[in-house]
């Protein structure tokens, strides 16, 4: 497609959506059982506010509020779906992946159910229905993305245990809750197969918060590359402090530590890997800071991978981060611009570069038109760079 | 997909069609109209009641100088409530809490501002003995009453006996039942007439509901959710007022105020329990930032990150919740004696 009828076509997407009322009221699952908008706990759907946060560590109550909370039973059907589509433009170059892609593309459906099950006994399901490819749909495999149940202040804010398959506290910033459709690359990275803080993990997870300080410590089943029969040898903790009020969402300044020392195998093109077990470790520091309606999400990880896992002579030690700028001056748009890197030793040679642009335009809290542009580089042992370029025009719709 | 997929799907988008339907109705609204007044059991309207409670409403007999009537600080002419920061009472003695508006304190659960009194009855009396307020003892307001022959004769009309605290109560209270307000920009709106309120309102509304959290506490149909939160209000000085701590004795309950509600609440400036902020735009850039830090503070005050022009539309969204009510003069009140009523002097205001 031309730069002009790509244009074009965003162009008419945008006048379309600008004849919709600009002031409805969401209703997903949770704002249907207080009678809220959805920015009372996104600032920018689907990022969470510091509210939103308080609310989510809370296990989806409101803060202060956890007497006076109705159960998923007393409320209306706590179930939500979220799905996107559009056009999707990408290209690469020096890949084997696919080369070429230019058309309209009904991306994901998310089936979410959420809510209280008793006073501080909160739970969460996301379940991504089976869809098969097709012209124009995007194959989907059938998964319970994350399925957990969340006990809350036992016996005070301190102590919080989350228990099934959920996304640990170990990605200080979400992967499944950020504003880009490309990924944070630095969580992804690692020995082929294993994307440790890119994904739901099976496990248990112990938070606390007070005062502006939080913890977590995680204990998982680990990369996708242990066998079913594993026992989980993964776990981690991560602290962080808030200076000034908010919980760093859109308020205050948080700062963290995250330590990750986990076993997989080496990985093979099937689901489990072969071989014995072999050590991982990640460690890094993440910033979110705020000011004037803007965010500055900082992520520097330090990675070690054995050096069976990679099939090096050495253990491969790699470095990489990201830092992504949202600027959202009112609660129906907000843009973003993000750098993502991977610097990765020579004998393996995978640094990656990533620029990623992009914008999201609120029509209803609920329903965005989502721009973006991404430009990926990756180094290859003994070929050439392999480049990226990915655009995308979509409508992200949650009800 | 599966045909077992479409099932899925057919009978979710079924659950989901019929919670949509049950969002619309005013049980999802987090502010829908309000309902009828609650009367109890033992104290019911009659003409002649309110009619006495008016009378006693704006009585300034009931102080011990006979300077002060309950209209002195809950004024009809401001909203039912008082303009000055916090009250004056008897001997120009300054107290420490805003005098909230009467308009519509018949739905609230409590009373005063740290909710010590549970009725409008109990409410009725306590401005009466406050040593600050109106300073007189109940037995002399008994007794002054009783010594004026018109009240009498209103008592026995009422309640068949002379004046007592207790008719003094239930017949102040009664009146402060019809000062309730009418429909309203936002009310109107509620009904379905779209041009009712103006598009900074509505966009006000979505953010009353969103990212303002406002409707956090000031929820239902009184636009207060009953309850007490500690905003920081009045917590940065060494030893501040407990607030609901003095009903309850409880260490959480340190610095917090009953959540006032939002109807007329344009009418009533100034704001806040201590009457600090002038303004309804003051008050939104009090809550934009986060409130006063304290160990106490509610967890539900966080910097909202609001623009001006947000705050300006949420001004706007509580100017439409201005609905009519009532506005009215002092009654005349019964004279002293029959001697001073020929001369004309009663104890009007």
């Amino acid at each position: 497609m031309t730069r002009t009828r790509m244009l074009l076509m965003m162009g008419i997407v945008a006048m379309s959506g600008a004849m919709l009322p600009q002031s409805g009221e969401a209703i997903p699952a949770f704002a249907r059982k207080y009678g809220y908008n959805c920015t009372m706990c996104h600032s920018s759907f689907p990022r969470l506010n510091d509210y939103g946060e308080r609310y989510r560590q809370n296990a989806y109550q409101l803060p202060g509020r956890e007497n006076e909370e109705k159960t998923v039973l007393e409320g209306p059907p706590p179930f939500a779906v979220r799905l996107s589509g559009g056009y999707t433009s990408y290209s690469a170059q020096n890949s084997p992946d696919i080369q070429e892609q230019e058309e309209f593309l009904m991306n994901g459906v998310d089936v979410l159910s959420s809510g209280l099950l008793a006073p501080n006994i909160g739970y969460f399901v996301t379940l991504l229905p089976q869809i098969d490819e097709s012209r124009g749909v995007e194959a989907q495999d059938g998964t319970l993305e994350s399925g957990n149940v969340m006990f809350s202040n036992l016996g005070s804010p301190w102590l919080n245990v989350r228990v099934g398959r959920m996304e640990p506290a170990s990605s200080a910033f979400s992967v499944k809750r950020k504003l880009s459709i490309t990924p944070y690359e630095v969580y992804s990275f690692g020995a082929p197969g294993v994307a440790t803080l890119a994904d739901t993990q099976d496990g248990i997870e112990a938070t606390g918060h007070g005062r502006g300080l939080a913890y977590a410590v995680g204990y998982l089943n680990g990369s996708e590359n242990n066998r079913a029969d594993d026992a989980p040898q993964d776990v981690y903790a991560r602290a962080s402090v808030v200076l000034g009020a908010g919980e760093g969402q859109t308020a205050g300044q948080r700062l963290g530590v995250i330590g990750y020392l986990g076993q997989t195998r080496p990985g093979t093109d099937e689901a489990d890997g072969t071989g014995d077990r072999q050590d991982l470790s990640r460690v890094g520091f993440d910033a979110s800071l705020n000011a004037m309606h803007s965010n500055l999400a900082l992520q520097y990880l330090v990675g070690e991978d054995d050096q069976l896992l990679w099939g090096t002579t050495e253990d491969v030690e790699f470095s990489g981060g990201f830092a992504e700028l949202s600027v959202m001056p009112c609660t129906w748009i907000v843009g973003f611009g993000r750098f993502d890197w991977v610097d990765t030793p020579s004998d393996i040679d995978q640094d990656i570069t990533r620029w990623t642009g992009g914008a999201r335009y609120y029509f209803v809290d609920n329903l965005a038109l989502h721009v973006e542009y991404s430009h990926r580089r990756q180094h290859q042992p003994d070929a050439p760079v392999a480049t990226e370029d990915f655009a995308a025009a979509r409508l992200d719709l949650a009800f | 997909m599966s045909r077992m997929g479409m099932c899925v799907w057919v009978m979710l988008a079924l659950v989901l069609a019929g919670s949509a339907g049950r969002a619309s109705g005013s049980g999802f609204l987090a502010n829908g109209p309000l309902p009828p007044v609650p009367v109890p059991a033992d104290n019911p309207q009659t003409d002649a009641k309110i009619r006495l409670g008016r009378a006693l409403y704006f009585e300034p007999r009931l102080s011990a100088d006979n300077t002060i009537s309950c209209a002195t600080c809950h004024n009809p002419k401001t909203g039912w409530a008082n303009i000055t920061p916090t009250d004056t009472g008897i001997g120009k003695q300054v107290g420490d809490r805003n005098s909230g508006t009467i308009v519509n304190s018949a739905y609230m659960q409590f009373q005063f501002w740290d909710g010590r009194a549970g009725s409008l009855e109990e409410q009725a009396l306590g401005p009466i003995h406050n040593p600050i307020e109106m300073g007189e003892t109940l037995d002399n307001v008994v007794r002054k009453l009783n010594a004026i022959p018109g009240y009498r004769d209103m008592f026995q009309d009422v309640f068949g006996t002379d004046a007592t605290t207790d008719g003094i109560a239930k017949a102040i209270a009664a009146f402060e039942r019809t000062i309730v307000s009418g429909p309203s920009p936002y009310s109107r709106y509620l009904a379905g007439d779209r041009e009712a309120m103006s598009p900074a309102a509505v966009r006000g509304q979505a953010l009353f509901n969103g990212k303002g959290h406002c409707s956090a506490c000031h929820s239902g149909p009184l636009f207060s959710d009953q309850g007490f939160h500690n905003l920081g209000v009045g917590m940065q000085v060494a030893s501040p007022n407990p607030g609901r701590q003095k009903v309850t004795n409880k260490p959480g309950d340190l610095g917090r105020y009953k959540t006032p509600t939002l109807l007329n609440v344009a009418v009533t400036a100034p704001f806040l329990h201590d009457g600090s902020e002038k303004t309804l735009l003051d008050v939104m850039m009090f809550y934009n930032r986060g409130g006063v830090p304290n160990p106490n503070l509610d967890p539900q005050m966080l910097p909202l990150a609001l623009t001006k022009k947000e705050m300006q539309d949420l001004v706007a969204f509580m100017e439409a919740l201005t609905g009519t009510y009532p506005v009215m003069e002092a009654p005349p009140l019964p004279p002293d004696s029959p001697a001073s009523a020929e001369t004309g002097k009663g104890g009007a205001l």
